[in-house]
């Protein structure tokens, strides 16, 4: 019986109706797709650790003082014009803190408070990245022992070029509440000696990697 | 009481100096004491927070009763005491007013070379003396336990005076650094 494998004029103009209408629909996505591919996969930017800080302040029994991270890594994809794809990953070898007092240092990296053993890395993770009165920011998540919080990082970013190659300079800071992060266990949580807010800021060498 | 010194007598200004000096003083050495078998944490910061801001205290005080000695007259010395009497309580307050001013310095020199900033009481921070130097850091802790101790056993010196001065000469010179008139005053015997 051939009947079966019969198809009917109506089918036939159906299915060509669908292909058409692929067509068509394929023509304009590639269409819209074209400005975005003008502007370029942003850059992808890695850290120049050599010449860069990132440093915290905070207050101990009332005066200011200042520690650094010597060891971290950062991978920005970012470009002004394609902020859509632009992006910021941060890791900290907190092990790596440096409050320029040995014994303090030791005293950070215990279980109360950044208890390094058992949280070897903070992580600030931005998949978005916005444009703002000032320069940009970089809007995710800091996750500093196994607390995770929302967070936005302000920053200015420059590019230059230098001895041919791109580079680009990223700075910016913003204060964190210790105490959301669980840094300040026990006795440590009492804010009177060494306060809840620290500031996080950081000046970043970066250089664009091919 | 007047205010200020006479020949014959300390003023009420001369006598809240001293006497609050020795408060302070006294406190200083309580705080020393507690926080030395505590582990490094807030309860030790704040022991040591306040001993700061009270050593900054007794050195602005100290600069101001010096001042304040300067500019009255100074009560006279019994006339019937000895030379080297004289002489050995000349030394022992030219030390405790250099003590005085020796202890708060090398205290707050060592905060500075440890890198730890001093504060009054958390209102403001003071500058820091010299840079960062652990070396310094050091040498000034040991200088600054053994000149309090010094500072202390000096005070002991004094006391031992004044009450010997009191109890066994029986002259005014204790009394003179009292607000109370435990015994009449020689003027009006």
């Amino acid at each position: 019986m051939s009947g079966g494998r019969h198809t009917s004029p109506a089918m036939r103009l159906g299915t060509l109706a669908a292909l058409a209408a692929l067509g068509v629909l394929t023509a304009l996505a590639w269409g819209a797709d074209t400005p975005a591919a003008a502007a370029g996969a942003p850059a992808h930017y890695g850290l120049d650790a050599a010449k860069s800080t990132l440093q915290f302040n905070f207050t101990q029994a009332g005066a200011r003082n200042q520690g650094a991270f010597r060891r971290f890594t950062v991978a920005l994809d970012f470009s002004p014009d394609n902020l859509a794809a632009s992006r910021l990953q941060v890791s900290i070898e907190m092990n790596s803190l440096d409050s320029g007092d040995q014994e303090r240092d030791d005293t950070l990296r215990g279980d109360d408070l950044f208890a390094v053993k058992k949280f070897p890395q903070a992580r600030f993770s931005a998949p978005q990245i916005v444009k703002t009165a000032a320069g940009y920011e970089a809007v995710g998540k800091l996750t500093i022992r196994d607390q995770t919080r929302d967070l936005r990082v302000p920053f200015t970013f420059r590019t230059a070029t230098e001895q041919g190659a791109a580079v680009g300079y990223m700075s910016g800071k913003t204060t964190i509440r210790r105490l959301d992060y669980g840094v300040g266990q026990g006795d440590w949580e009492a804010t009177d000696q060494v306060g809840n807010d620290v500031v996080v800021s950081f000046a970043l060498r970066l250089t664009a990697a091919h | 009481m007047a205010m200020r010194n006479t020949t014959h007598r300390w003023g009420a200004l001369a006598q809240l100096f001293h006497w609050v000096i020795v408060l302070l003083i006294v406190a200083q050495f309580t705080l020393a004491t507690m926080w030395d078998d505590l582990p490094a944490g807030p309860k030790k910061l704040s022991l040591l927070a306040r001993h700061k801001s009270i050593g900054i205290t007794v050195l602005v005080l100290a600069l101001l009763r010096l001042g304040w000695r300067w500019a009255n007259a100074t009560p006279a010395l019994p006339d019937d005491l000895k030379p080297y009497e004289r002489k050995l309580a000349r030394l022992t307050h030219v030390l405790l007013y250099v003590l005085l001013f020796a202890v708060p310095l090398t205290g707050w020199t060592m905060s500075s070379a440890r890198g730890f900033p001093v504060s009054w009481f958390g209102l403001f921070q003071l500058p820091d003396l010299v840079p960062k130097n652990k070396t310094l850091y050091h040498i000034l802790d040991d200088t600054h336990v053994v000149l309090a101790w010094t500072l202390g056993s000096i005070a002991v010196v004094h006391l031992g005076a004044a009450l010997r001065h009191h109890f066994m000469l029986k002259d005014d010179v204790l009394r003179r650094m009292l607000p109370l008139r435990l015994h009449k005053t020689p003027e009006q015997r």
